[in-house]
């Protein structure tokens, strides 16, 4: 027997109480802990994302730039174009490692719309060091080849090999290559060697948008303020983009973390209406207890005790029950913000599991302060005859 | 030897803005090894002084000697030792914790005083109240009778030389009560000084020396 084991058998005796006090905290641990972690683990999925690119810049036809990007990103497409001349001068841009040209199309396959990327190969393969293709990727000087993305390929039953009526003119088109699950949009498009897709589509000399690699991440500035004097070029750098998604996600964020701290207080106001409750009750055991040789460090230690085991109880509870419902919370983030990546992006970071335990174990030291105080400064004679005021 | 020894002990207390006098220069002297029964009407100040010579409170005036320790003038950490090392109490309401056994209700004294928890010593202890057989019960299962015995057991974990218990069977039948005297007699011819408070006259006579309280003064303390 020790105090510890006291505490715990105290907290037995109040079978639903304690119950009660451990799922108010719970609750409270569990939503902040799947907020952090959510937090943490969007930025980190969304950075990976944006770094997957594997371009630092993209230049656009001038017009609305981020909703452009936008629609770039997630395969829409814009009728505005860039033209031969544009990817020249971007070239010719210092700072500019590469610059790859792509054309975004759009058809209707059985009535569903489809993407398709022309990409010059020579230049867009070397931006994703990811892709690892089943079958071949192209030369930029084929013609009636593409290469499609894993969802695709499962979605439309294709196949190195398939062979496919393509396009407004329905040429036929053989898969020469699927590309392995990269867990971003990639998964869903058509990728045609630009040349060819330029010709089917009827737009020769245009591209929609120019996918710009730095020689250094330092130079990306001066190369968006270079790129922004061409008359048709607007510029949009990913950190642009990321920080104005971040930014989006910021402000959700923060209601969020305002409906944490009033469910935090209530839990922390509910432990300790129940401690002092408990203390209440216990006056005159805790006057007896003095008399017996109880030092006033030993009574609040006690009862600090208590609440420890409790909150702790509470954290360990609350973070297996985030854990438990991540999928649920996953599934109603990716339905309100505005960009999610793909990818599992509640990450269960073992520091943020360590920080919530602390945190709990901290809530209960704070809301077991004063109860524990207030015993251990009763005087033993006024506590034996109840008084506790 | 005096194992009590008090001098001009006054007691007042400070209800609203109203002066309570519970003791008024009481001069009491206890032996080593004596059974003294504290007797006297409600409001006399039996309570007052038991907590006084428990070492619960503070006197207003006077000194206190216990065991040959001064009490006078210590603060409330010191008072802890002294009521840890030398003094066992009894309560009238028992106050056993619900959730322990009753050997661990008799071993709690050990952990405030962070002694080693000696299962040996607590086996003896119930062994010397007569409670072996309910060593693992809790007090839920126990009668009043065991109950006190559990308490008095408590008191005696910590081996004081005194016992303070107050009104120890005023909750208790009066064939319990007698049983439960038969154990505090056991414990003074075992050595122990015992100062018991009691409402009951036959009782108290069974004791050493009955100390009678009236109006915080002692009124003529009458000798067997």
């Amino acid at each position: 027997m020790n105090i510890p084991a006291l505490a715990i058998r105290n907290l037995r005796r109040r079978k639903t109480r304690t119950l009660l006090t451990i799922a108010g905290v719970a609750i409270a641990v569990a939503i902040l802990f799947a907020l952090l972690s959510f937090s943490a683990g969007y930025e980190q999925q969304l950075t990976k994302e944006m770094d997957n690119l594997g371009f630092s810049l993209l230049a656009v036809p001038k017009g609305c730039p981020y909703e452009a990007t936008t629609l770039i990103l997630h395969g829409g497409v814009i009728p505005k174009y860039l033209t031969n001349d544009d990817l020249v001068r971007t070239r010719a841009t210092p700072g500019v490692a590469v610059a790859a040209p792509m054309l975004l199309q759009q058809v209707n396959m059985d009535g569903m719309p489809h993407i398709v990327y022309g990409i010059d190969p020579d230049t867009m393969i070397p931006l994703k060091p990811a892709w690892k293709v089943n079958g071949r990727f192209f030369s930029a000087n084929e013609t009636r080849v593409m290469i499609i993305g894993s969802t695709l390929a499962k979605q439309e039953d294709l196949a190195p090999g398939s062979v496919l009526p393509f396009g407004p003119a329905q040429e036929s088109y053989t898969v020469i290559g699927v590309l392995e699950p990269t867990a971003g949009e990639d998964d869903n498009f058509h990728f045609l060697p630009l040349a060819d897709a330029q010709r089917v589509f009827g737009k020769e000399g245009l591209v929609t948008a120019i996918a710009v690699k730095a020689t250094d991440v330092k130079e990306i500035p001066a190369i968006a303020d270079e790129l922004e004097k061409v008359p048709d070029i607007q510029v949009v750098t990913m950190a642009q983009v990321t920080g104005t998604i971040m930014n989006l996600v910021g402000s959700a964020r923060t209601l969020l973390f305002s409906v944490i701290v009033i469910a935090i207080v209530i839990s922390a106001a509910g432990i300790m209406n129940t401690l002092l409750m408990s203390v209440n009750e216990r006056t005159r055991e805790i006057g007896m207890m003095k008399a017996i040789g109880a030092s006033g460090y030993q009574i609040a230690a006690l009862l600090l005790a208590e609440t420890v085991i409790i909150t702790a109880l509470g954290g360990l509870l609350g973070i297996a029950a985030a854990r438990l419902g991540s999928g649920l919370i996953e599934s109603f983030v990716r339905g309100i913000v505005p960009y999610a990546p793909s990818g599992s992006f509640v990450s269960f970071d073992p520091v943020l599991v360590g920080s919530c335990l602390v945190f709990s174990v901290a809530l209960g030291l704070l809301c077991g302060l004063y109860p524990a105080v207030k015993s251990a400064r009763l005087s033993p004679m006024e506590a034996i005859r109840g008084e506790w005021e | 030897m005096k194992i009590i020894e008090a001098a001009g002990l006054s007691k007042t207390y400070r209800r609203g803005s109203e002066e309570v006098c519970a003791l008024r220069g009481v001069d009491l002297a206890i032996g080593q090894g004596e059974f003294v029964s504290l007797v006297g009407p409600s409001g006399a100040g039996k309570t007052a002084l038991m907590n006084l010579l428990g070492c619960l409170d503070t006197p207003t005036a006077g000194t206190l000697t216990i065991d040959g320790v001064e009490v006078t003038g210590k603060k409330e950490a010191d008072l802890v030792k002294i009521r840890r090392n030398h003094i066992g109490f009894v309560f009238q309401q028992f106050f056993l914790i619900p959730t322990l056994t009753v050997a661990e209700n008799v071993g709690l004294p050990l952990i405030f005083a962070g002694k080693p928890y000696d299962n040996g010593k607590i086996g003896a202890i119930l062994d010397r109240v007569g409670l072996s057989h309910r060593a693992d019960h809790l007090p839920s299962e126990l009668s009043g009778g065991e109950m006190q015995r559990v308490a008095i057991g408590r008191a005696l974990v910590n081996d004081p030389r005194i016992i303070l218990a107050d009104e120890p069977t005023g909750n208790l039948d009066s064939v319990t009560a007698a049983g439960i005297y038969g154990l505090f007699e056991e414990l003074h011819r075992q050595g122990l000084t015992l100062v018991i408070v009691t409402h009951n006259p036959d009782l108290a006579a069974r004791a050493g020396r009955v100390i009678a309280i009236r109006d915080g003064c002692l009124e003529d303390a009458c000798r067997k």
